[in-house]
């Protein structure tokens, strides 16, 4: 029943975003909108990938970069260097990562004791192990890149920012989808039983090698198949931009925001993150923003560990208020543009959900628990 | 009827021989008692019975199927659950959905909508209803035992081992759980019990096995074993036998 | 393949790899001993390499002499590090978050002092550099040998440490059982202080020893990880002997392999080996808690 309701609600979201080029179109928004928003789906569908292996299953999960440099390293090497068709190539992205993957499980998943941890370095390491079997091998590198300026891509797609668009967004609605339905599955079950205590979960019947597989298959396909497509919004490609830690940090960063335990977190989180990173840049703060990423992956997971998702949930009418007053506010006093309004609306939404659930009782009174609220006073000043 | 035949089970640690040809058995609907001093290898057995330690040596025949190579969660499907003598409950999940969990997976394989439903019945059988929908984090220790059991019988499992299930738990608590380990016994749920409150073991066991150093040193029924000279002998200090 | 250039390569190898040894201990400590897998160590050696960098160039100092000061400084800041880690109570994968937070706040700080260049010790400066010890045809360079040398003399000196002093007997009972050493009086917060700040020392000394014979870029620390994580997955986890054996296996690897096919190898050997030692001999290798 609810999943019929969610089924629906994620039709209607397809929906909505598939219209917006045509919109566009017709409205005349500026194009860097539609960049906007597929760099957005690009951040939303690594995220939640990510989160399907290490939110779901508790491996920590490092490897990102990896997935993605294989996937984009696919169509660059098929589509870009070997004449392949684009959306020929494009499965393989996905296939290649996930192999890729699969046989880093393979190794790792297989150990006995300390494979989570072993798991998250090995991912560390591999990124940059894959960095240098491309910079080794001309047909795929060779130390000199690879274009896929030239790369023609399919009529019925559109001009290349709307191509783009309709390419990640249905990427990023496959792969929300997919941790959907994960997360309402046995599959998302047994994850979250090995999250909280693998041993037990195997006692219990789950089959925690091929569930931590899948898992892990999910992630590397959907980050795979998105660096696919996103080869061609890179259109150089070379091993420094793809193999680095950028992308597993930012893929840290919006699901630890957003929240790892729920499936909605991570898509959160991109949006919030993406559109302060965006803004920054545009603003000329590139330099900083490793500084204040760091800082904020650290603020986060001592002060916020459900993530905003989860406060937001729990604060509806004051998400409501916050975002559309800020939104409306500035629409009416501000002439600047809308990513403009749209990152202080988010901003102000986020200073909202940071205020700690102690203080926010104390402030409303909502969700207030007698046994709780009425008992802390009288501890601080005893 | 034979449930479970161990022959010739061997387990080290190290150079420590946890485990040393151990041959038992286990009827179909008995309640076998488990004992022996610390470190006598009860629990090493349990851990090998329902597969987290593989053993070194031997054979493991559960219901005609030889489980010894099998993986804890294949075990758990032929019909072996345990419980933990302390509770290891899933931390982030409530009451409720430990049980669901298990009752997913374990002996036979469910969907998610019906595992919520029939977690229920197993709640109410152990008790722990009222705390269903609760974090297992505000849970008492013997509410927390309790969920061991409604998780352990949510497999649906032939086979039941039961790790020191009432250590910790005061005279009452203890007299509930006995009281609860009969209900589970007329399910027709077979039963391994270790336990060191003698009283308890000699009051459930329909038959006693003894081990001590990782040996099988007495196998019988309860008053007769806790007579045997080398078992008596084990448990003052292990002089003279 | 020229035989000699085979000698030289295993020699030059197994010399470096006395140098990953040293890189690799402070991590395999802090992971084996404090159950925190601390990325930081990355920062400690790059940081502890552009000091020694920026000392010798502003003050004119031997670089090896640098280490009198970046060493100390290491540990202490180390040391408090650890107790902050144990100030907030972090879980393992918490603390993994969080030194990658640092680990990425401080790469950029090293980027925007020293700027994504290239920065080497003019030879002028830098009397280790072109140095070498030539016995028959193999050249022993100079600034590998001392690291050789100072990374042998810390795997024993920490092994002895740890078998032989009441503080290495406190570390041990700790990371046994913490709780049971608390209750015979270890101070286990201290103890955890004090080794963090030793792995800290460590890294910083590793890195005044790369700065004498490398160049430095503020993106080196992430190359280490090809490097660093197969050293202490083969050597052990806080077993300061076998990290130190782990590291001459991986520094002749990659230097035989850097000879075969090139130097971009040498990270997709030293991986593989990782890769090779988990898949067979797992049980060997995380012989965690007993071999401190």
């Amino acid at each position: 029943m609810t999943q019929r309701r969610a089924l629906v609600g994620f039709a209607v979201v397809f929906a909505l975003l598939l219209a917006v080029p045509h919109l566009a179109d017709r409205l005349d928004f500026p194009g860097f909108y539609l960049t906007f928003m597929f760099s957005a789906f690009f951040w939303i569908a690594q995220s939640s990938s990510w989160n399907m292996l290490t939110g779901y299953s508790g491996y920590f999960s490092f490897g990102q970069g990896a997935w993605f440099g294989v996937g984009v390293y696919t169509t660059a090497v098929l589509a870009g260097k070997q004449g392949w068709a684009f959306l020929a190539a494009l499965p393989l992205a996905g296939i290649a990562a996930l192999i890729v993957g699969l046989l880093l499980g393979l190794v790792v998943f297989r150990l006995r004791s300390l494979s989570g941890e072993i798991f998250a370095l090995t991912t560390l390491a591999v990124a940059f192990v894959l960095g240098s079997v491309a910079r080794i091998f001309p047909a795929i590198d060779g130390g000199r890149g690879a274009f896929m300026t030239s790369v023609p891509l399919p009529e019925f797609l559109g001009e290349f920012r709307p191509a783009m668009y309709r390419m990640t967004l249905v990427i990023m609605m496959a792969t929300v989808l997919t941790a959907y339905l994960v997360y309402e599955s046995r599959l998302g079950w047994g994850l979250f039983s090995i999250r909280d205590d693998e041993q037990v979960a195997q006692g219990l019947g789950v089959p925690v090698f091929r569930y931590k597989m899948a898992a892990l298959a999910g992630n590397a396909f959907f980050s795979g198949l998105m660096g696919g497509v996103w080869a061609l919004q890179i259109g150089f490609v070379t091993v420094e931009d793809v193999f680095n830690i950028r992308v597993p940090l930012f893929v840290i960063l919006m699901s630890v925001l957003g929240g790892t335990s729920h499936w909605m977190g991570p898509v959160v989180g991109s949006v919030i993150i993406f559109t302060i990173l965006d803004r920054f840049n545009s603003a000329g703060f590139e330099d900083f923003n490793q500084l204040f990423i760091g800082g904020l992956l650290i603020v986060l997971v001592l002060a916020v560990r459900e993530g905003v998702y989860v406060r937001l949930r729990n604060r509806p009418l004051a998400t409501l208020l916050v975002f559309a007053g800020t939104m409306l506010v500035l629409l009416v006093v501000n002439d600047s543009s809308i990513v403009w309004k749209f990152l202080w609306a988010t901003l102000a939404t986020l200073a909202m959900a940071l205020v700690p659930d102690r203080l926010w009782t104390s402030l409303f009174g909502r969700n207030r628990r007698t046994d709780e609220a009425d008992a802390e006073p009288e501890k601080v000043t005893a | 009827m034979t449930l479970l035949g161990c022959t010739g089970v061997c387990k080290s640690f190290g150079g420590i021989r946890a485990l040393d040809q151990v041959d038992m058995s286990i009827d179909r609907g008995e309640i076998l008692g488990l004992v022996g001093p610390n470190g006598s290898g009860k629990s090493t057995l349990i851990n090998v019975l329902s597969g987290f330690y593989p053993a070194d040596a031997g054979a493991v025949v559960f219901a005609g199927q030889n489980i010894l190579d099998l993986e804890a969660h294949e075990i758990a499907a032929a019909g072996i659950a345990r419980t933990f003598q302390i509770p290891r409950p899933f931390g982030t999940m409530t009451t409720r959905e430990n049980v669901a969990v298990s009752y997913m997976f374990g002996h036979e394989k469910h969907s998610l909508s019906s595992a919520r439903e029939a977690a229920t019945e197993w709640l109410e059988f152990t008790g722990v209803a009222d705390v269903a929908d609760s974090p297992v984090d505000e849970l008492t220790l013997q509410q927390l035992k309790f969920l061991e059991l409604a998780r352990a019988l949510a497999t649906q499992p032939d086979l039941l081992l039961l790790d020191e299930v009432l250590a910790g738990l005061n005279p009452s608590e203890i007299d509930t759980s006995v009281e609860m380990i009969r209900r589970i016994h007329e399910r027709g749920v077979t039963i391994v019990i270790v336990e060191h409150v003698m009283r308890v073991v000699m009051s459930l066991s329909h038959r006693i096995v003894v081990l001590d150093q990782g040996r099988l040193i007495a196998d019988g029924e309860p008053q007769t074993v806790m007579a045997d000279e080398a078992v008596i002998a084990a448990y003052l200090g292990g002089k003279g036998a | 393949m020229d035989a000699n250039l085979l000698i030289q390569a295993t020699v030059s190898g197994a010399l470096i790899g006395g140098l990953y040894a040293l890189m690799s201990l402070g991590l395999s400590l802090s992971w084996g001993a404090l159950d925190i897998i601390n990325l930081v160590h990355f920062m400690f050696i790059l940081f502890g390499a552009y000091f020694t960098y920026q000392l010798t160039v502003s003050t004119g100092m031997d670089p090896l002499a640098t280490a009198l000061l970046v060493v100390p400084a290491g540990f202490l800041i180390g040391g408090a590090l650890q107790i902050f880690f144990e100030a907030a109570k972090l879980d393992e994968f918490k603390s993994l978050i969080i030194t990658f937070g640092l680990f990425i706040i401080l790469q950029s700080l090293a980027r925007t002092i020293w700027s994504a260049d290239f920065r080497t010790l003019d030879q002028s400066l830098n009397p280790y550099a072109s140095a070498s010890v030539i016995v028959g045809d193999v050249a022993f360079q100079t600034p590998l040998v001392i690291a050789f040398a100072a990374a042998g003399l810390i795997a024993i000196g920490t092994r002895a440490l740890m078998a032989h002093t009441y503080f290495g007997k406190a570390v041990r009972a700790v990371v046994h059982d913490a709780d049971t050493a608390r209750a015979f009086g270890v101070d286990s917060q201290r103890v955890g202080v004090l080794l963090a700040a030793l792995a800290s020392a460590y890294s910083a000394l590793a890195g005044v020893l790369i700065a004498t014979f490398q160049s430095l870029s503020p993106t080196m620390g992430v190359g280490w990880f090809g490097i660093v994580f197969p050293v202490v997955i083969l050597g052990g986890l806080g077993n300061a002997v076998g990290n130190f054996l782990a590291g001459v296996v991986i520094g002749v690897a990659a230097g035989i392999a850097t000879v075969v096919w090139g130097p971009l190898s040498a990270t997709l050997v030293t991986f593989s080996i990782m890769v090779l030692a988990l898949l067979f001999r797992p049980q060997g290798l995380f012989t965690r808690r007993a071999t401190i």
